[in-house]
């Protein structure tokens, strides 16, 4: 009974839903301020995306009348819903997350890319000419990242021997000096994260000065609300699996490892951000032959190169 | 009833604190299309106070409109305020979207904004400047505030009312009464 109450209470407070959210809106102020910042302005409050938040809340919905009404309203929570579940699986206190099990690495991957297949239906659904172009866009991106991210993630797992996060964390954690090796697997994977999570220049489905604002256009008050909350929380979501599977330097206290935790995901926030200012959008046609040209080659060689070097230390 | 109070209020915070504008060209010269754009510069940084520009009308609270309406946008200006979502807000921007200006009276203008959907704030010039713009949507948003003020003031008003006649109850109820304002 009481582990029960335990796990509902890691699953819906903390580390679970109530820190994910919470945490989100504090790296969107962060993201948002360091925009404004590098970009040598002041930038917005940091009440801004809690006000943001209650004021999409608070306005009226309003569903086109061409669009399918049950998925125009569901989208956004499904979205949400995987991002949320995705999150028990990755580390944040320590090397252990809520739930794990040798395999949940590939779990947490394919809940990654349950937002971007929520965003298109939600696009084709609402049967907007924007929206479809949006639409068909982030699907065009999903097939082009989603095979150096899958790599480069998997990758680190050659040496490590075993498929559950946790387990990884706490062999890297253990051998420290293993995780240098994964450095080209992680320049991959943060430049396939950025696509994900459709930052510039990866904007190009909701390029805003072309296609209005993409798959979402015809979304308004609080499905929208929704929707933005299931992006900044695929935002924590990443940087928090990146910094458990690149970056994971433990102290072996929970709670200097926890503060860590924090400065891990403010470093990786920092390099994202770094990427959003510094360029502008590709065409799409330039994100297909990035990723296949440049992201993809780098995974692989990293594959060999860890197979090489499980073969040569026998581990 | 108090969380629904609660929420009630984080909704009115919100909606002071971030207003979201999209910017509609209903047939300006361009000289105030200019000026509006160039308020949301880093120069100005309209971030400070929660303003994004957002390109659907969807996601946004404010119709910041530019020029007199000319036959060709009428319908178009009335499909975009109709898809934007309630509680939404007009904001005429130059001496053309306030009363049509140089274009009164032509054969293709219909007359100012406020000809064909409602508007809030009137921004006066040729071209506006972008402080005024920026002072304009500040007003918009103290004259949000000051209607809720008011709603409140009146439904207190009430109350106190209410409790007075039933305290009195019989005896001279046929005092002065002070009218609730209605400035609102
Ligand atoms: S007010 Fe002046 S600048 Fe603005 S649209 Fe009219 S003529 Fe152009």
């Amino acid at each position: 009974m009481i582990s029960f109450l335990k796990m509902l209470l890691a699953a819906f407070i903390f580390p679970g839903f109530l820190f994910l959210s919470v945490y989100s809106l504090v790296l969107d102020f962060i993201d948002r301020k360091l925009y404004a910042r590098m970009q040598n302005r002041v930038g917005p409050p940091w009440y801004q995306p809690v006000a943001d938040f209650f004021k999409l809340i608070g306005k009226k919905t309003l569903i086109p009348v061409e669009a399918n009404k049950m998925m125009f309203r569901i989208m956004p929570l499904v979205s949400l819903a995987a991002v949320a579940a995705a999150f028990l699986y990755v580390p944040v206190l320590g090397q252990d997350a809520v739930f794990s099990f040798d395999g949940d690495l590939i779990i947490v991957l394919y809940f990654l890319t349950v937002p971007p297949i929520a965003a298109f239906l939600a696009g084709w659904y609402s049967r907007g000419v924007y929206a479809t172009i949006g639409a068909t866009r982030i699907l065009t991106q999903l097939f082009v990242y989603e095979v150096p991210l899958f790599i480069s993630l998997l990758a680190p797992t050659l040496i490590a021997g075993t498929w559950s996060i946790s387990e990884l964390t706490a062999f890297y954690a253990a051998h420290p000096l293993y995780a240098l090796i994964n450095l080209p697997a992680a320049f991959a994977a943060l430049i396939s994260f950025q696509c994900k999570l459709e930052r510039a220049p990866f904007d190009t489905p909701e390029a805003e000065t072309e296609i209005v604002s993409g798959a979402l256009v015809e979304y308004g008050g609080r499905l929208l609300a929704f929707f933005k909350m299931a992006h900044s929380c695929e935002l924590v979501l990443v940087i928090s699996l990146f910094s458990a599977v690149f970056l994971p330097f433990m102290t072996g206290y929970v709670f200097a490892d926890f503060l860590l935790y924090i400065v891990k995901t403010l470093v990786i926030l920092l390099l994202l951000t770094l990427m959003r200012v510094s360029m502008a959008r590709l065409k799409i046609n330039n994100v297909v032959s990035f990723c296949w040209k440049v992201l993809a080659p780098v995974a692989l060689f990293q594959v060999v190169l860890n197979l090489v070097i499980r073969g040569s230390l026998q581990i | 009833m108090t969380n629904v109070n609660l929420i009630k209020k984080a909704i009115e915070w919100g909606t002071e604190k971030s207003p979201w504008i999209i910017h509609f060209n209903a047939g300006a010269c361009n000289g105030c299309d200019i000026e509006t754009i160039d308020s949301l510069t880093p120069r100005y940084d309209l971030e400070r106070v929660g303003i994004l520009k957002q390109g659907s009308p969807r996601h946004a609270d404010i119709l910041v409109c530019t020029g007199a309406v000319t036959l060709q946008t009428r319908d178009r200006l009335i499909q975009i305020y109709e898809q934007m979502s309630d509680p939404k807000f007009v904001i005429a921007i130059g001496t053309c979207a306030c009363t049509g200006g140089i274009f009164e009276d032509c054969y293709c203008v219909t007359g100012g904004i406020d000809s064909v959907i409602p508007v809030d704030v009137y921004v006066p010039g040729c071209a506006v400047r972008p402080e005024a713009i920026i002072s304009a949507v500040d007003k918009l948003l103290e004259k949000l505030k000051n209607a809720e003020k008011d709603e409140n003031q009146q439904k207190n008003a009430e109350k106190i009312e209410e409790k007075t006649e039933t305290a009195k109850n019989g005896e001279e109820t046929a005092e002065q009464k002070e009218e609730p304002k209605n400035d609102a």
